[in-house]
């Protein structure tokens, strides 16, 4: 046989008409629409108008106020202290929380990776603390745990002879973050648990059968296995940390004076006790930049170390 | 003992019991390896069933706080023993507890609802034949989800108010859909891309038109995707704090208000704020426990099963 | 009549430097069973798709009946297909996959049944009717999925590769199921498989396809007997036909260090062509000939026959499988083969192409 010319080049190839191509990519987009066009205007809409909020300084107590500003209300915030407190505060809650957490989780789930009666149940009980309203997690911790009088812990640490101790005055920050720390070590648990589980088990049975002991195979293969899922879950749940504003607002209202509060909480603060808008909308964006650029690397490892369908064995 | 009997003796392996393990010796190593594998299957679950309950306690002693009187439950030490009461309940559902009840179902099942309608066919169309488009919109579908809403809530909050619409349970319902897409359209993507290919073409050569492929063999396969996605959905919205206390006032006040205006107007009554907690939030719970095992795909955005 | 033709039909997917499928040419008999086969990408499969409608005639056409197929979507190609993995729908039952087409043409509720039992009784299905695929076993889901192309009464059936997924034994047994039912059906079907030893037993015509293009079609006898080119020669028979590079003289065909005589017929053929591929299949070489000289490296004892594997002494690289009875040399030892010059085959050793008829 003959070489043949390629199709492409043939006069009787059946390309596909414009109208039929442009017909199938509406049907194929059609669906998406709805959807996307929605997120767009309830959550892009509202950014841009922060955007343009945080160049004016504006009181709501005081109407007809309004008047452009420049990057006046921006200066003002790096230069705010309180700011900078806040700010602060928000690093080490969302680290220390994040990083204790993961530790945590990451025990939790090795436990729950082996057989024992009542697997299921146990697993159940520790995922609750996550499915707590934030709010009530919040309350139940500052009032049945940590109330100096009437508090569990303080009832369990009597006999080492500390009582009617006030946490939360004493260490604000630290009894917000184990509040979120007991909220969110189930998240992290249940990642690294799913990391644990998809591990193949014959890669396990030969390590064995090379010779490995356990506390070997789990540096060696376990680990690294599970390196994307604790990446994940540290920078998912930063993210989900970075924001939460029920913990700090129920349980310090971000006291005493601003010891606790973070950033989410700060904003609001200004936003909606001191009506002051355009500082609020400034302080939103600076949060907003920070967030991206955590963000970008959470997108990047779903995108890339899970691609977002199948994985790799 | 002779020289070579002794050394005989102290020679490796060969002892004077034969070499070759008896029944006896087999049996017993058996039982040895059994009881290593139980001991290490009864230790995991002492520690497991340890932390489990350590980790649960807190919710465990709301709940029994919740049976108690507040005498009972206003005691320098913990009362343990005490005989259960239904009053504090009671007195939770008499204070006015069901319009925020009300509220919460009524925002979480129609924004769920609302969720599914418009995250399922994006999904589908977002797990065909992947175009370079589809990376973008999935993309941007996260990114709105890690976007602080503290960024956006001025606007938002200024823009209800312009309008009217502050206080508004059907506001809260649109916030609520915004906030719940990004993950409705990722779970469900990652169930539609379970469905093999070779389903649709078998259906396609069935002389099946799309809507019928869509109903009857779709749908089916994917039908517990979508319910776990339903119950994750309605898991965030009705726990869903700052958006509610910000947007609504009395009239649409949702159940983690009801929370917040509990403890400001009532000083600390540690049973009934137990019940009421209990109240608030057993049906999230319950639904927990029931999507147990969508819950990671529903947090990792589908990327992890 | 079902007559399906593939008129130079060709697809290429896009981003591909060389077509899936190139420029086909192939007529299926009304009632025949043909299979294509051919190593993983050469395209076979494609080309059954294109029939069924799954991928696009981007080139030449497709008739079924004389009608051509293309832009005509799948459901209204009258094309029953049997998949790989079953596609058999999870959620409904034996007897529900098995009348979903009828139901989706509109075929009333009793018409449906009658013919899904027929077909459960003609598979041995009826027991199974009202089971959920997932309670089925891989042979069990398998002839559901065949029963499902045979309610439909179809003109074609198209059938990719529908034993890979079964065990050994099952495979063998399934092998001889389809064969009758087909013969008992007369259904005109297309086959798909990359085990040629499928192809042989199954197909009334085989086509042996290569990187997209068909190479032979033709009886199985035919193809074993005179195959087309070196590829298919190779490709056909288990254990594969010996190769070896020779060189045309006058006497003969010089190879393996020495000159085999083909007949004149063949050897008048050759002329004209100066290398040539010779081949000649393991039993038409006798141990204790005397044409090439063998060193033996293993023996497979088969029980009723054994094949001795080795090389030219002399040429490492040049392997030679023997075909021998129960009594076998060992390996190690040097042997004398005769070649069966009436069952030589020659092909131009630069087109592959078969040199005399």
């Amino acid at each position: 046989m003959t070489a043949i010319a390629p199709p492409v080049a043939s006069a009787h190839r059946r390309v596909r008409t414009r109208s039929e191509q442009r017909r199938q990519s509406w049907v194929r987009r059609a669906p998406l629409l709805p959807a996307l066009l929605f997120t767009i205007i309830v959550t892009q809409l509202p950014f841009l108008v922060t955007l343009y909020y945080s160049v004016e300084s504006w009181s709501l107590v005081r109407p007809g106020s309004r008047h452009f500003v420049g990057f006046s209300n921006y200066v003002q915030v790096f230069t705010d202290s309180q700011f900078r407190t806040t700010a602060l505060n928000t690093i080490i809650m969302t680290v220390g929380s994040v990083l204790i957490a993961m530790l945590i989780g990451v025990g939790l789930a090795l436990v729950l990776d082996h057989k024992f009666i009542g697997r299921g149940v146990v697993r159940t009980l520790l995922i609750t603390p996550f499915l707590i309203m934030p709010v009530g997690a919040a309350l139940l911790w500052k009032t049945t745990m940590f109330d100096p009088t009437f508090g569990f812990v303080n009832f369990i640490l009597r006999p080492f002879g500390i009582g009617h101790f006030d946490w939360i005055s004493s260490f604000p920050l630290g009894s917000v973050m184990i509040e979120m720390i007991w909220q969110w070590t189930p998240f992290m648990m249940l990642l690294v648990l799913a990391g644990l589980q998809s591990q193949p088990r014959d890669i396990l049975e030969a390590a064995a059968t090379d010779g490995a002991r356990p506390p070997a195979i789990f540096r060696e293969l376990t680990l690294p296995h599970l390196r994307r899922y604790i990446e994940l879950g540290i920078v998912l749940g930063a993210i989900y940390v970075v924001n939460d504003f029920d913990a700090v607002y129920m349980m310090t209202h971000g006291g005493p004076g601003i010891s606790s509060a973070n950033l989410p909480f700060y904003i609001y603060q200004r936003a909606f006790l001191g009506f002051q808008v355009g500082q609020a909308a400034a302080m939103g964006v600076v949060v907003v930049v920070a967030t991206i650029i955590i963000a970008t690397f959470a997108l990047r490892l779903i995108f890339t170390s899970f691609s977002g369908t199948e994985e790799a064995a | 003992m002779t020289t070579a009997s002794r050394r005989a003796s102290l020679r490796p392996g060969k002892k004077s019991i034969a070499t070759e393990p008896g029944a006896a010796q087999r049996a017993s190593r058996r039982r040895t390896v059994r009881r290593k594998r139980r001991t290490n299957s009864v230790t995991m679950g002492i520690v497991g069933w340890f932390l489990g309950i350590v980790f649960f306690f807190p919710v465990l002693w709301m709940v029994i706080t919740s049976f108690k009187t507040e005498a009972q439950a206003y005691t320098n030490s913990p009362t343990i023993v005490f005989r259960p009461t239904l009053s504090e309940y009671s007195a939770v559902f008499h204070s006015g507890v069901w319009p925020y009840v009300a509220n919460s179902a009524f925002a979480t099942v129609v924004s769920t609802l609302i969720v599914l309608a418009l995250a399922t066919p994006c999904a589908f169309a977002l797990s065909l034949r992947p175009v370079r488009k589809t990376r973008d919109v999935l993309f941007f579908f996260i990114s709105t989800k890690m976007l602080p809403v503290v960024a956006a809530i001025i606007p938002i909050y200024i823009a209800a108010r312009d309008l009217h619409m502050l206080d508004n349970v059907f506001t809260l319902i649109v916030l609520y859909t915004a906030m719940n897409l990004p993950i409705a359209v990722w779970m469900m993507r990652s169930f539609f891309l379970e469905v093999p290919g070779e389903l649709l073409e078998a259906a396609e050569m069935d002389g099946a038109p799309l809507r019928r492929t869509v109903t009857e063999v779709i749908l089916p396969v994917v039908a517990p995707g979508l319910a776990a996605t339903a119950l994750i959905c309605c898991i965030f919205a009705w726990n869903e704090f700052f958006l509610a206390v910000n947007i609504t006032a009395t009239k649409a006040a949702t159940m983690p208000v009801f929370l917040v205006g509990f403890i400001s107007s009532e000083g600390l009554y540690f049973a009934q704020l137990a019940a009421a907690a209990t109240v608030a939030t057993l049906p999230v719970v319950l639904a927990g426990w029931i999507a147990q095992r969508q819950l990671v795909r529903g947090l990792s955005f589908g990327a992890i099963k | 009549m079902a007559e399906v033709k593939y008129e130079n039909a060709t697809c290429i997917y896009p981003g591909a430097d060389r077509p899936a499928v190139d420029s086909l040419a192939l007529a299926v008999k009304d009632g025949e069973f043909v299979v294509m086969v051919g190593p993983s990408g050469c395209g076979k499969t494609t080309a059954l798709r294109m029939l069924a409608g799954l991928e696009e005639i981007d080139d030449g056409s497709i008739r079924i009946d004389g009608q051509d197929m293309v832009g005509v979507p799948s459901r209204d190609r009258d094309i029953a297909m049997v998949f790989q993995n079953y596609a058999l729908y999870p959620s409904k039952t034996v007897a529900e996959n098995m009348g979903f087409a009828l139901k989706m043409h509109g075929v009333p509720k009793d018409e449906r049944a009658r013919r899904v039992r027929e077909a459960a009784k003609l598979l041995d299905l009826e027991q199974f009717l009202d089971r959920k695929p997932r309670h089925l076993s891989g042979g069990q889901r398998q002839r559901v999925a065949m029963g499902r192309a045979i309610v439909r009464e179809p003109k074609v059936f198209c059938m990719d590769e529908p034993l890979s997924n079964l065990d050994a034994q099952l495979r063998v047994q399934t092998r001889t199921q389809i064969a009758e039912l087909q013969r008992r059906l007369k259904v005109t079907t297309v086959y798909v498989t990359h085990d040629q030893v499928e192809a042989m037993t199954m197909g009334d015509r085989v086509a042996v396809m290569r990187l997209g293009k068909l190479q032979q079609f033709a009886s199985p006898t035919e193809l074993y007997d005179h195959p087309a080119n070196v590829f298919v020669a190779g490709f056909i028979g288990s254990p594969a036909m010996n190769r070896l590079e020779g060189t045309l003289t006058p006497d003969g065909i010089h190879t393996g260090g020495v000159t085999i005589r083909p007949p004149d017929a063949l050897l008048r053929a050759a002329q004209g062509h100066g290398k040539l591929v010779v081949g000649i299949r393991p039993e038409h070489l006798s141990v204790g000939g005397s044409d090439l000289a063998l060193k033996v490296e293993l023996v497979e004892d088969l029980g009723s026959d054994s094949y001795i594997y080795g090389h030219l002494s002399g040429d490492r690289d040049a392997k030679i499988i023997v075909r021998a009875g129960r009594e076998h040399p060992q390996p190690g030892e040097l042997i004398k083969v005769g070649v069966d010059t009436a069952h030589l085959h020659l092909f131009d050793a630069a087109s592959g192409e078969r040199v005399g008829e």
